[in-house]
């Protein structure tokens, strides 16, 4: 199987904007946290949310364009600008070439567009329905606006499989490069905190009880919701310029029996948010493990395995851990890897329900 | 593009407008024409009421009862699934030893939209959550893989109307790579009211049965349904003493990079999927067939496909069968892909319904009626949203 490389990183959530910020939230275990209001038969209810800004897309994209670009966009166009930029890319080799690959994973898509294409039917008739909000609400929007913005010919793909999206378009990402289909993939994972999202969230799950995302604790439930965008830029190996890591294994599927984790002492990073559905699945399948876990700085949201990666590769990239920012660490049965341990390998593991799951291991 | 390994299709299964069995829409894609086969129309959609004024006749899928605990979409993705798997020969108990992995394309089956549900919310109501549960538990791939248990990667793709053929050549690679025994692949959409709006909104639905090539071709009808092919590996098929009903060649994509919802002009994406899908297939242009086009009867697309197709593939007999079907969207890739497989192994390719007249700005003309295959690997293209072109080179089986 080939050889991956991750050369490139761009970010944009609720820690703030780029590989910077997130290395500052990584290192000081603070991210700040915003709020999000919903409408409810009782009243508006507010409760707090990791919410991204997508303020500096104007670094990259004309304000003309922006206008009528939906808030999912911009998230995806700003990571993606950021990490084309990181790669060294931006304006050059690489972009306006067939050989670059897009893939965008998302585990809802567009939902503010999508709830905004039902208003104009809703409120105004069918033979009102928007246009311009039915194509901005398909699931593959983003990537095409993408695709248009940086000129990218290649293959041109979005994936949704909520929960395991972005293990799925890393693996879609490894069979392209395999084939020889493209040289590079720009992939990425957006996700939005709309106000149909938070809503759900509201019902499903209620106000969030606790100030901090407790993710490794098994029983409660923590999660405090989010949303953001992260993409990188693939290679096969090997490349001339410095890297951030080397993808080594990828797989998802559904657990049978103990995971393909291999030698114990490789650190876990972990995507337990919170979800108290989740809690104790982690905990079995990261019992014997050394774990770190940093969902607490951009909150529970399906993109937000592609930040763990972006953590993961900043902690192989450095060579040592960083602290998760879970204070309590009440009763999970890993060990957890605290500032300084020196990390050579890592894995990224993600969990999901009926059994789902997917692991990428890493090494610098 | 070297690595592209050639895949075997040991199953199959259809349901669409023309038939709910691959064998039901090859009788049907064979039974006549819109003049003497009434059934062969588009008609007004019955699932759901609008207020347009006027009114644009769909394909549905008669008498296939929806299922209450996930969406129509997913239901009818299960129906195709249960058809192939059957075509393979494979039962629960053969299955359960392979590690088989599930990859479908869909348009609205990934959509968090439930029209009831949010006109109770905007009313002020707090709505029963039941509608959304049901779209957050019937992910296409997650479905097919859940109800048959299987073990392998789970992908659905959501790429517009590309998603399909897109699934399929993901996982063609994936057996390639050694990833599974077995993929189910294909692609799943129901007939959605709000989908239905949308492409009214875009001045692209035709109000007429849709002309696909047509000189005065107004725009698409909407369809639904779902198909599914059953990729093995040689190694699987070698144990099972299976024969192939087909093999999948070559897969091509490429992006126009150019404007969400017209095609490039000059076909730049679809020149490049094609190349790309002849080239790993090991095909030249005038070993096809017959290709199966996109076709959808708008005139940006059939324009742009007809110019590529006059073009890169001379000579080459050509049709769309979405003059049957309709644009089943998300499914559309999957059940062209089928139909052209099983027209391959038929050895006669069905007549493109719905064309007249010759539009001079194209330079070809489709396939006026059905007609007998000289040769032995055919195409299908899907050109979706997004400016994605996706290609499949198909192959005729060993099956006796």
């Amino acid at each position: 199987m080939t050889r991956i490389t991750v050369q490139g990183i761009g970010v944009v959530g609720g820690f703030g904007t780029g590989i910077g910020d997130l290395a500052k939230a990584l290192t000081t275990g603070q991210s700040p946290r915003s709020a999000i209001t919903v409408a409810t038969r009782q009243g508006p209810v507010e409760f707090p949310a990791f919410r991204a800004e997508t303020g500096p897309l104007k670094d990259f994209v004309p304000s003309r364009a922006l206008r009528r670009m939906d808030h999912f966009t911009k998230m995806g166009l700003l990571a993606a600008n950021l990490a084309l930029r990181d790669a060294g890319m931006a304006n050059s080799e690489g972009v306006n070439h067939p050989g670059l690959g897009v893939i965008v994973a998302s585990g809802y898509g567009a939902t503010a567009t999508t709830f905004a294409h039902l208003d104009s039917i809703i409120n105004d008739g069918d033979a009102c329905a928007s246009p311009t909000h039915f194509t901005n609400s398909l699931h593959n929007a983003c990537a095409a606006n993408l695709a248009i913005g940086i000129g990218a010919t290649g293959p041109c793909l979005t994936v949704s499989q909520f929960d395991l999206s972005v293990p799925a378009a890393l693996l879609t990402a490894q069979q392209w490069l395999n084939e020889g289909r493209v040289e590079r993939v720009l992939l990425g994972a957006v996700d939005e905190l709309s106000e149909l999202m938070a809503y759900l969230w509201f019902r499903k799950r209620g106000r969030p009880a606790h100030e901090t995302m407790e993710p490794l604790c098994t029983k409660a439930e923590t999660a405090i919701p989010g949303e953001g965008a992260a993409f990188f830029v693939l290679s096969r190996v090997p490349e001339d310029r410095a890297c951030y890591c080397e993808l080594d294994h990828i797989s998802t599927g559904r657990v049978e029996g103990r995971l393909p984790i291999g030698k114990e002492g490789v650190p876990l990073v972990l995507s337990a948010d919170g979800r108290k559905e989740l809690g104790a699945a982690y905990a079995a399948a990261a019992r014997f493990s050394f774990v770190a876990c940093f969902t607490p700085l951009y909150g529970s949201t399906p993109m937000s395995p592609a930040f763990d990666l972006a953590a993961t590769s900043l902690m192989l990239k450095e060579r040592h851990a960083f602290d998760s920012p879970d204070p309590f660490n009440r009763d999970f049965p890993g060990v957890v890897v605290k500032t300084g341990d020196p990390i050579e390998r890592a894995g990224l593991l993600t969990l999901a329900e009926q059994d789902g799951y997917g692991l990428v291991k890493l090494k610098p | 593009m070297s690595n592209f390994k050639p895949v075997a299709i040991t199953g199959m299964g259809c349901i669409c407008s023309v038939g709910s069995s691959v064998d039901a829409c090859m009788t049907g894609l064979f039974s006549g024409t819109r003049e003497t086969n009434l059934a062969l129309n588009p008609k007004p959609p019955t699932r759901f009421k609008t207020d347009h004024s006027v009114k644009c006749p769909v394909f549905e899928v008669r008498g296939f009862a929806d299922v209450d605990r996930m969406l129509r979409t997913s239901a009818l993705g299960l129906h195709a699934a249960r058809e192939a798997i059957a075509d393979a020969g494979l039962d629960q108990k053969r299955l359960s030893t392979l590690r088989v992995g599930v990859c479908m394309g869909t348009t609205v089956g990934c959509a968090i939209n439930d029209e009831s549900f949010c006109r109770a919310y905007r009313a002020g109501e707090d709505p029963d959550l039941a509608p959304m549960d049901r779209i957050l538990n019937s992910n296409p791939a997650a479905v097919i893989a859940q109800a048959f248990g299987f073990r392998g990667p789970c992908q659905t793709v959501v790429n517009a109307c590309s998603s399909s053929t897109d699934a399929i050549g993901l996982g063609a690679a994936w057996l390639a790579s050694g990833l599974c025994d077995m993929v189910v692949s294909g692609g799943a959409d129901e007939l959605s009211r709000i989908t239905f709006d949308g492409f009214i909104s875009l001045k692209i639905a035709s109000s007429e049965p849709c002309k696909p090539f047509d000189l005065n071709r107004r725009g698409l009808n909407l369809g639904e349904g779902a198909a599914v092919v059953i990729l093995e590996s040689e190694e699987s098929r070698k144990k099972r003493k299976r024969r192939a009903r087909s093999f999948l060649l070559g897969y091509g994509s490429a992006c126009d990079a150019y404007h969400q919802t017209a095609p490039h002009p000059e076909g730049a994406g679809l020149k490049r999927a094609i190349a790309e899908a002849l080239a790993c297939s090991g095909t030249r242009a005038g070993d096809l067939a017959f290709v199966n086009a996109h076709g959808t009867g708008t005139p940006d697309n059939d324009r742009t496909e007809g110019k590529v197709l006059a073009e890169t593939l001379p000579g080459v007999p050509f049709m769309s069968t979405k003059g049957f079907t309709g644009h089943t969207l998300g499914a559309a890739g999957a059940i062209e892909a089928v139909f052209t497989a099983a027209c391959l192994e038929a050895g006669k390719a069905p007549a493109n319904i719905g064309f007249q007249i010759p539009d001079p700005e194209m330079g070809v003309v489709p396939t006026t009626d059905a007609m007998p295959l000289r040769g032995a690997t055919a195409m299908s293209q899907s050109l979706a949203f997004g400016g994605n072109n996706s290609v499949v080179v198909l192959g005729k089986g060993d099956r006796p």
